[in-house]
């Protein structure tokens, strides 16, 4: 049963109850430490709500199901970890060339390749963004807390769903093993968008036109509009095209949707950051640490503050231009080799210092470190 | 015979026809092969809204497109995992499947095995040329022994799969194989196909005239398409003999049959009525 | 071999089609004599997954020294198209003044130039005929090469048919097109290469036709069985494959001098319907006078 209320939850969990709460009625997956408890859940409550589970032969497959049964029109999920997010990049790359609403987990182990399975790592940092080739639009969230896996995962349901677009649930193996007490919202206070269906006059619909707001309306088998659906670049009118022009258009229109969305797509959390002259920037479980270490640096008297993008991927550029105008240094904190330090020197430029903390040890880092890293910075100076 | 179904059946009821003709070279199967399905829909009283078609990558991954359907052309070798999806989130649609022999045994063959092992009411077109036609004619996991293509340009020294004997062992409920040069015993056996309930797999023995037939030397188009009658056993439909007509013949008709349970049917009536029962408790 | 004309602006040639034409063959023709004449060559193209009625493209360009592999818009000194929609599709790309244009009248409908779903829509497939385009561009030859090549025992030397009429454009003299040309092609095809490069080269010389235009669809009244049926055929559809003139028992249907289907004897037809079953392109159907009203299915 779906609890409600003050409650223990494990990350893993929440993400599946979220799930259900926000809607999704198919879950199709593959085993894969330490995604496996979301598949499990899944499987025992999806059926108690007249949904659909079913553990496909392969991850690639189990991707493929699932834009099968959202095009069919249904609110579709999956899991996995790093070497099945590897193995899912070709149909995600499908779902976003097609606009296909869905929802991909990906709780991070070391990597690369089979890695440490039980290890924490931020290492899919990149591959979330750029894992499938070509340009094109993704979602990419990354919650700290079981807290915020409930409601992230609440929210890329609803962000698929409005803009048309797989979104990409992002978190270390830490928080999705994670055991805290949450509130679980009321299933009728959980409100996730529904796509919007064709409507209008049957023989003249265009499946990839523009209503104004960079995304198209869908069609659901069934409905009459009788469509067709590919992976070749399509035209308007959904059948493949290889004019420049044409091209050129419905690409800038699918990068384009959404940089249109930002109020909707951009969220972000700032931890004393107005006088900060010491940025610290992290996601996830690296993120919990710093904060700590931003409340202790401020201690001792060190202007620091934490800039936690939620929405990883668009990056919430805007805002963090914002918070660095003022600082004099950034420090990048991620559990990897250093890849969201690539996106902040370019965002930073030459107007400030950008320092890394990286770790690949399998371990999470900890405060004392990160602080000592803020102390380090002060010390040159970037106060 | 079918001389009704004849007269009242115009494909073109069932074809987008703006898009014609067709991208498919001159004499290609492929084509008799739609010809087939759209037939076997049209004698079944299909309606087009409910009609899913999902088709893979190459030349018969194209084949859709030009089905006023609700057609889904996918990733390559993938079009049976995304039918799996939709078939099961949707039940009320008849969902069938375009795929060619890359597609569906080389890349896809893990999906073909497991689709036919979970017999979900699905049907699987195979339209078998024995080649990769779209990239150029390279080798193919049904390319006969020592046949020539562009990437085994001193003959094929590989065995290829019997796709209709795998898909049996794997399975499949319904399993059959006919031939473009038979189209009506091709329709009504598709039709059968579509009809019973489960996973049903059919082998369409289609000819690739213009890269497969022009590196193997095998003449103009109507010379390959007699040729089905002398390496096929020319079956007459649903009459299954164990002695094939000649040696080297290839059977064709219903290959396999049985009435196990359907995915769906058992996962609605097991997995959701225990859980059902279990909300209710 | 000997080029008198050795300009220091490197000389344009642009030769498109769809896939299975043999544009490669046409480019590699001109770049082998190129480079045997001791010229800088530079040939790139398009091709592969263009089979099946693609687009494909080369862009040959030699001179003394060639530096850039692509010829830029309206700096092609020649084009050569072995279809007429994808001629048409460059034109843009044809020096305006003094390019010269020959391409092949011959149409392969490619899906993608339909954009309208609706059923019986017009395709907007290449509406400008040739002589439009012929004036638009001043130095122009559209011939049938595809008829030519047919005429000459095989449809497929339809590129070597242009092949010669581009000879005529530019300063080899045919010797060493036909030497290069007699080391490309299969030996047992060499004759009617040599023939069908002449015939395109002859085309030019001798260049006062117009050209031809495609023909509507027909539904022709058979009677072979006594019965009052129609057999109708969609010219437009038929890609001449030959299947429905060798099934047909009563050897009533024949390849026209297009390639298109027709039928010859119209009494002998007894509307058996092997030729519309095994049409693989639909351009064959017989409708029987006791045929219900079809049921459209929706």
């Amino acid at each position: 049963m779906i609890p409600v209320g003050r409650r223990n939850l494990q990350g893993n969990h929440a993400c599946a109850y979220a799930a259900i709460a926000a809607g999704c009625r198919f879950y199709a997956g593959y085993p894969i430490t330490p995604s496996s408890e979301i598949a499990e859940k899944m499987s025992l409550e999806l059926p108690r709500v007249q949904g659909v589970f079913v553990q496909m032969e392969d991850e690639i497959a189990s991707m493929g199901a699932v834009i099968g049964a959202s095009l069919g029109g249904v609110k579709a999920m999956t899991a996995t970890s790093g070497p099945g997010f590897s193995l899912k990049q070709e149909n995600l790359g499908y779902a976003a060339m097609v606009e296909v609403p869905c929802v991909i987990i990906d709780v991070m182990r070391g990597g690369p390749s089979t890695g440490m399975p039980t290890r924490p790592a931020q290492g899919d940092l990149m591959q979330a963004r750029w894992g499938t080739h070509g340009d094109h639009p993704i979602v990419v969230v990354t919650p700290a807390s079981v807290g915020e896996i409930y409601t992230e995962t609440v929210r890329a349901f609803d962000l698929a769903e409005r803009l048309r677009t797989p979104v990409i649930v992002l978190y270390d193996e830490t928080v999705g093993h994670l055991v805290e007490t949450v509130d679980v919202p009321d299933l009728s206070d959980v409100t996730s968008a529904q796509r919007k269906w064709a409507s209008g006059p049957k023989e003249t619909f265009l499946p990839y036109a523009d209503p104004g707001d960079g995304v198209p309306e869908m069609v659901r088998p069934g409905d009459g509009y009788r469509c067709h659906t590919t992976g070749l670049t399509h035209g308007e009118n959904g059948f493949p095209t290889q004019r420049p022009a044409e091209v050129e258009e419905m690409t800038r229109r699918l990068l384009g949707k959404l940089e249109r969305h930002r109020d909707v797509i951009d969220r972000f959390e700032t931890v004393r950051t107005g006088d900060a002259h010491i940025v610290v920037v992290a996601v996830g479980i690296a993120a919990r640490a710093a904060r700590r270490a931003v409340v202790e640096a401020r201690a001792k008297g060190i202007a620091a503050g934490l800039f936690r993008p939620i929405t990883l991927w668009p990056f919430p550029e805007a805002a963090f231009r914002e918070v660095v105008a003022g600082a004099d240094a950034v420090l990048v904190v991620e559990m990897n080799a250093g890849q969201l330090a690539l996106e902040i020197e370019r965002l930073v430029g030459r107007r400030g210092k950008v320092a890394r903390l990286n770790r690949i040890s399998g371990e999470p880092i900890g405060p004392d470190e990160i602080l000592a890293n803020i102390e380090e910075l002060a010390r040159h100076g970037h106060r | 015979m079918d001389t009704a179904s004849a007269n009242d059946f115009d494909i073109r009821d069932y074809l987008r026809v703006e898009l014609l003709p067709h991208f498919m070279c001159p004499g290609c199967g492929h084509g008799i092969a739609l010809r087939a399905l759209l037939w076997a829909v049209h004698d079944l009283k299909l309606a087009k809204d409910r009609l899913a078609i999902v088709s893979g990558i190459g030349c018969s991954g194209r084949v859709g497109a030009y089905i006023d359907a609700n057609t889904f052309h996918v990733t390559h070798g993938r079009p049976l995992a995304f039918a799996t999806g939709l078939a099961l989130a949707r039940p009320d649609l008849e969902v069938i499947v375009i795929t060619g022999d890359g597609d569906c045994l080389a890349i896809g063959g893990n999906h073909l095995i497991h689709a036919c092992r979970r017999n979900l009411h699905l049907t699987c077109l195979m339209f078998n040329n024995e080649i990769y036609g779209m990239t150029g004619g390279q080798v193919s996991p049904t390319t006969a022994d020592d046949r020539l293509t562009t990437t085994t340009p001193y003959g094929n020294a590989e065995p290829s799969f019997d796709a209709c004997a795998l898909a049996a062992a794997a399975g499949a409920s319904f399993v059959g194989r006919g031939m473009t040069l038979q189209t009506v015993a091709l329709k009504n056996l598709i039709r059968d196909a579509i009809s019973h309930r489960g996973f049903s797999f059919v082998e369409v023995i289609s000819d690739c005239t213009e890269i497969f037939g022009r590196k193997n030397d095998l003449g103009s188009s109507p010379e390959m398409i007699l040729r089905q009658k002398g390496s096929m056993k020319p079956d007459t439909y649903g009459n299954v003999v164990d002695r094939p007509f000649r040696p080297n013949a290839v059977q064709t008709g219903v290959l396999a049959r049985n009435d196990r349970p359907e995915y769906g049917d058992a996962y609605r009536a097991a997995v959701l009525g225990a859980a059902g029962a279990a909300v209710a408790g | 071999m000997n080029v008198e004309h050795r300009p220091a602006v490197p000389t344009n040639v642009l030769i498109v089609g769809v896939g299975g034409q043999g544009v490669i063959m046409v480019s590699k023709v001109l770049a082998s004599l190129c480079q045997q004449a001791g010229l800088e060559v530079k040939q790139s193209e398009v091709h592969g997954m263009a089979k099946r009625g693609g687009s494909v493209f080369s862009h040959v360009r030699f001179g003394e020294t060639v530096l850039s592999p692509m010829i830029a818009h309206g700096e092609a000194d020649i084009m050569v198209a072995l279809e007429w929609a994808e001629g048409l599709r460059w034109l843009d790309y044809l020096k305006r003044d003094g390019g010269t244009f020959i391409a092949d009248t011959q149409q392969i409908v490619p899906p993608v130039s339909f954009r309208n779903r609706r059923r019986g829509a017009r395709s907007g497939y290449a509406p400008a005929t040739p002589a439009e385009v012929i004036d638009l561009v001043g130095n122009g030859f559209a011939l049938d090469a595809t008829r030519m090549a047919a005429g000459l025992g095989n449809e497929r030397v339809a590129n070597t048919v242009l092949l010669g009429a581009l000879s005529t454009a530019l300063p080899f003299p045919r010797e060493g097109w036909l030497g290069v040309l007699d080391g490309l092609v299969p030996p047992k095809t060499t004759e009617v290469n040599r023939r069908a490069f002449d015939a395109g080269r002859e085309w030019v010389q001798n260049f006062d036709r117009p050209a031809e235009q495609a023909a509507a669809a027909v539904a022709v009244p058979v009677s072979g069985d006594g019965l009052d049926h129609r057999l109708e055929i969609t010219e437009a559809w038929c890609k001449g494959c030959d299947i429905c003139v060798k099934m047909c028992p009563e050897r009533c249907l024949t390849l026209n001098a297009r390639h298109i289907v027709e039928l010859t004897d119209p009494a002998a037809c007894t509307a058996c319907r092997l030729c519309e079953w095994l049409c693989p392109d639909f351009a064959i159907r017989v409708l029987t006078a006791s045929a219900p009203a079809p049921a459209l299915a929706k």
